[in-house]
Parts: structure tokens; sequence; C-alpha cells
């Protein structure tokens, strides 16, 4: 008999082994149940992670820039597809949408209403532009006219500068216009600066700009003027070239400055290739107008404006790039006698062309009877009329005027005075004629 | 160019006149006046760059004599501005000006100084 019969015994053993067995899942469990919280712990910590950083990072980040928030919205991406995720998203979503109609709301009543305060001020300055021209035409002073040309100026440029902002709010660039020079056009742009008389326009070109063109490309190409002088030392020239190319001419406005840095070159391109309208409070503080209206007007009337090449002269070039479309041929290139304004050209092409050929004296005869017959060549007002004379030989003589012309030979000096004399005198035998001698 | 304002001022609103004459408003000849005769002086135009409106003065100029007044009227230009420009023509050697025929004027003097005789008569 011993005691592994004693039934008592083996009940101890089994207790014991189910105790072991028991002490062990017991184990496993506390092991499991810590995991498991210290996974839940962990989860949370993530959520609240994830919500902390919508209402301190993303949601801060949107009211900001306004801008669609790009990347991930989540800081840990094993929540990725988990339904508190979506809910971020759903959250930042409808966030992002209400901020942007705010502010597109906002956009659109501020460019409502700067575009009317713009019409206005346009209006005023180009009422104020003919009372100038008005003037101008009047007095003939020249210090008047020193001070008017002063305001004239000025004018143009506070008209440029409501123009741009009316641009900018998708508003009215001003008048529409008759097909121009593209060398006046630029003569225009580089009027409406401050500092214009540093532009200087290198050539000459034959070709026109249609008339629907001529405001938004000299606005654009007067905005890169201002740019080019504003960031070139002031005793350096801003040159305009002209450079034809297969489907149109380039423009080309070159500074001597320093050019841009890299981030400004990217802003500029990035504005110059918009395709939608800029937002008005996005352009930052103060306001740069500059290439978002330049942008934005290439993008509308179907020119191209680059920043990306550096000038010659070491600063910035900028090339606009008119297509055909937008081009002409010249419409006022010839200088011929009828002398005429560009209107005349236009308006009776008729009587341009029969004053053309005759390009001596008498051509004044036919262009002044065709002309107003086309109801358009009646010049200007009360200013007088009056047929041209014949050049008479004593003129070619250059007698009457021997001061004007001061490098001359002693001799032909002489002879002018000779032929001056003879001439004034033969100006005067018919009166010794008529009231006989006594004159002499 | 017509009465309609709109389009008087199309053309010249684009180019204004102190654009042109380069912001000067005085001439650098004294003793232009309106009725000064304008004459072109034959030369060669080429070695000069000339502005739309000096190349224009000049083809009208070449047509025959014109007085100042007459050269702003075609121009559509203000007389003081076309002052400027025929000043720098003068100063290139384009052009020359010279005062209204003075023989004009003196068959009124002497006249004048007649009936003042005759009144003095009296």
């Amino acid at each position: 008999m011993n005691f592994v019969q004693d039934p008592a015994l083996w009940y101890g053993v089994a207790g014991t082994c189910a105790a072991a067995v028991y002490v062990a899942r017991s184990r496993i469990t506390v092991r499991d149940l810590r995991e498991r919280n210290r996974l839940l712990a962990e989860d949370v910590r993530m959520r609240d992670e994830e919500i902390d950083n919508v209402v301190r990072v993303l949601l801060p980040a949107l009211i900001e820039t306004g801008d669609r928030i790009r990347g991930s919205l989540l800081r840990h991406e094993q929540l990725r597809g988990t339904p508190y995720a979506q809910g971020i998203e759903t959250v930042v979503g409808m966030f992002t949408t209400a901020v942007e109609d705010a502010r597109d709301r906002a956009d659109h009543s501020a460019k409502n209403a700067l575009k009317a305060a713009m019409r206005t001020l346009q209006a005023l300055a180009g009422e104020q532009q003919v009372a100038i021209s008005d003037m101008q035409n009047n007095y003939v002073d020249a210090q008047l006219l020193q001070d008017l040309l002063a305001i004239d100026h000025m004018n143009s440029q506070f008209g440029r500068r409501a123009q741009v902002i009316a641009a900018l709010c998708g508003g009215w660039t001003g008048r529409q216009r008759a097909a121009a020079p593209l060398y006046d056009v630029m003569r225009g742009a580089k009027g409406r600066i401050r500092d214009y008389l540093r532009v200087e326009i290198r050539m000459q070109s034959n070709v026109a700009v249609i008339g629907r063109a001529v405001e938004p490309v000299a606005l654009a190409v007067a905005e890169l003027l201002d740019n080019a002088a504003s960031y070139s030392p002031p005793h350096t020239t801003v040159e305009i070239n002209f450079q034809t190319v297969p489907n149109g001419v380039c423009v080309m406005v070159d500074d001597a400055g320093v050019g841009m840095h890299e981030e400004a070159r990217q802003s500029a391109a990035r504005f110059l290739g918009a395709t939608e309208p800029v937002g008005i409070t996005r352009l930052g503080h103060p306001p740069q107008f500059g290439f978002p209206v330049i942008g934005m007007l290439a993008a509308q009337y179907g020119f191209t404006v680059s920043v990306d090449t550096r000038s010659p002269y070491g600063g910035m070039r900028a090339v606009v790039m008119l297509p055909s479309e937008l081009l002409t041929t010249a419409v006022d290139a010839d200088p011929a006698p009828a002398a005429a304004p560009r209107r005349v050209a236009r308006v009776s092409r008729a009587a341009v062309a029969e004053a053309e050929p005759v390009a001596a004296a008498p051509a004044a005869a036919p262009a002044a009877a065709s002309a107003p017959a086309a109801g358009a060549a009646a010049p200007d007002g009360e200013l007088p009329q009056r047929r041209r004379r014949a050049p008479r030989p004593v003129e070619r003589t250059q007698a009457a005027a021997p001061t004007e012309t001061p490098d001359r030979s002693d001799a032909e000096t002489a002879g002018l005075m000779g032929a001056f004399l003879r001439g004034t005198r033969s100006g005067r035998v018919p009166e010794t004629d008529d009231k006989g001698q006594e004159s002499r | 160019m017509t009465d309609d304002p709109a389009a008087k001022s199309d053309a010249a609103d684009l180019v204004r006149p102190y654009v042109i004459t380069r912001g000067r408003g005085h001439p650098t000849r004294e003793g232009l006046d309106l009725v000064s005769l304008v004459i072109a002086l034959p030369g060669d135009e080429s070695p000069h760059i000339l502005d739309p409106e000096s190349t224009r003065l000049l083809a009208l100029c070449r047509g025959g004599i014109l007085s100042v007044a007459e050269v702003a009227g075609h121009l559509a230009l203000p007389i003081g501005v076309v002052k400027v420009l025929l000043s720098d023509l003068m100063d290139t050697g384009l052009v020359a000006t010279r005062r209204p025929i003075p023989a004009a004027e003196l068959p009124k003097t002497r006249l004048l100084q007649e009936v003042l005789d005759g009144l003095a008569r009296l």
C-alpha cells in the first residue's frame, strides 16, 4: 500500500494542476488585458492628438490661408479608414467649404464695391484728362503748359491705378479704342508710370494692336515698366525692344536692376500663369496688384507674359508675347501729307489714298477737298485752316533763319545775308511802286 | 478731329503730350508764335530717330510752308507741344522757321501815320 493509491494525493495533484492552469490562464488573460488596455490607451492618445491637430493646426491654417489643405489630414496613418478618421475628414471638409464660401462671398462683395468705386474714379480721371487737354489746347504760355504736363502725368498715373484695381475686380479696363500702332501703345504705357523719362523705346514697329487689346496691353506693359523702374537704380534706363516671332510680336522690357529673387519670381510666375480670377483678399498687405492684374489681363485677352529671363543688363527681362490675332497692320505708319490723325485713316481710307500719291505741295488741295466729304478730317475746331503755299525760291535759301543754323562758313553766311536782303527788297518793291518813291 | 468729343480724344489720350515732349513745356527756341512759318530744310533725317509726331511734322512741312498754328491743327497737338517739337527739329537742323512776311505790315503803319498826319492837319 503506498501513498500512490491515496486518493487524496490525486486530488491534490489534480487540484494543483488545475490551479496551475488557472494561474497560467489568468496570467495570460491579465497580459492580454494589459496589452489591450495599452492599445486602447494608445488609441485614445492618438485620437486626442488627432483632434488636437485639427483644432490647433489644421483649422487655424485654413482660416489663415483659406487654401484647401494639401496632403494628409492625419498624423497617425494607422487611423486611416476608421470612422474616426472619416469624421475628421468630414469636419475639415465642411470647414474648408465654409471658409471658401465666406471668402468667396467677401471677395465678391469687396470686388463689387471696389469696381463701383473705381469706375467713378476712372470716369473722373477721364474727365480730368479731357479738361487738361482742353487747357493744353487753349493756352499757349510755356510755363502754364509745363505745369499742365506735370498735372497730366499725375492724372495718368492716378487713372492707371484705378484702372488696375478695376481690371483686377473684373471691371472696365477703359474705353474701347481704335487700333493703334504698337509704338503708340508702348508710349501710352510708358506715360502712365512715375519714372516714364527713364523708359526708352528702342525701335519703332510697323504693326498695330487691334482696338480691343490696346488698353489691356498698355495696362499690362505699364505694370511691367513700373515694376522694372522701381526695382532698378534711378539713373538706369528701362528699355523696350520688339522682336517679331513666327506667330506674333514679342515686347521685351529690360531693366538694369538686381533681378528678382527666386521666391518672388515663382510667385510672379504663379500669378502670370493663373487661369482663374485672383481673389482680392489674397494679394497681401499692402496688396500687390502688379503681377496678378497682368496675369488676369493676359489670360483674358490672349497674350502671354513671362518674367523668367535675365536681362542682358543684369536685371530682369519681361517678355510680352502678342499673338498675331491681337495685331493688325499699322493704321498710322504713313506720315503722308494728309497727316492725318489716325481716325481719318480709319474712317476714310479713300481720302488718304487719294492724297498719298501726290506728296508735294498741291496735295493739300485734294486732301482738304476729299477729307471733309468723309466727315472726319476737319481740323480741330477753331484752329485756322488755310491752303499751303508752294515753296518759293527765297525760302530755299534758308535766308530767313541765319541764326538757327550756326555752323556755317562766313562766306555762306554772307551769301545768306545777301539773299535775305534781296528777298526783303523784292518783297518791298510793289509797295514803292504803289506809293511812289517816298518810302525809300 | 470731329465734333464727337470721344472720337477727338481717342488718339490723343493714348499718347499724352508730356510723353511726346518728354516732359518739357518750354521750347528750346524763343520767338516761335502761332504765325511763325515752318520750313522743312532739305536734309537727311535718317540719322535722327524721330518720334512719329516729328516725322509727320516734317512730312507736312515738306509739302509746303505752314504756320505753327496750322501744323498744330494738322497734328492735333497743343500749340505748346508743337513748339517744343519744332525747336527740337530746328536744333537738329531739319526745320527752319521765320516770321510772317513783314512787308505786309508796312503799309499799315504808314497808313496810320498818314491818318495821324491828316488828323493833325485838321
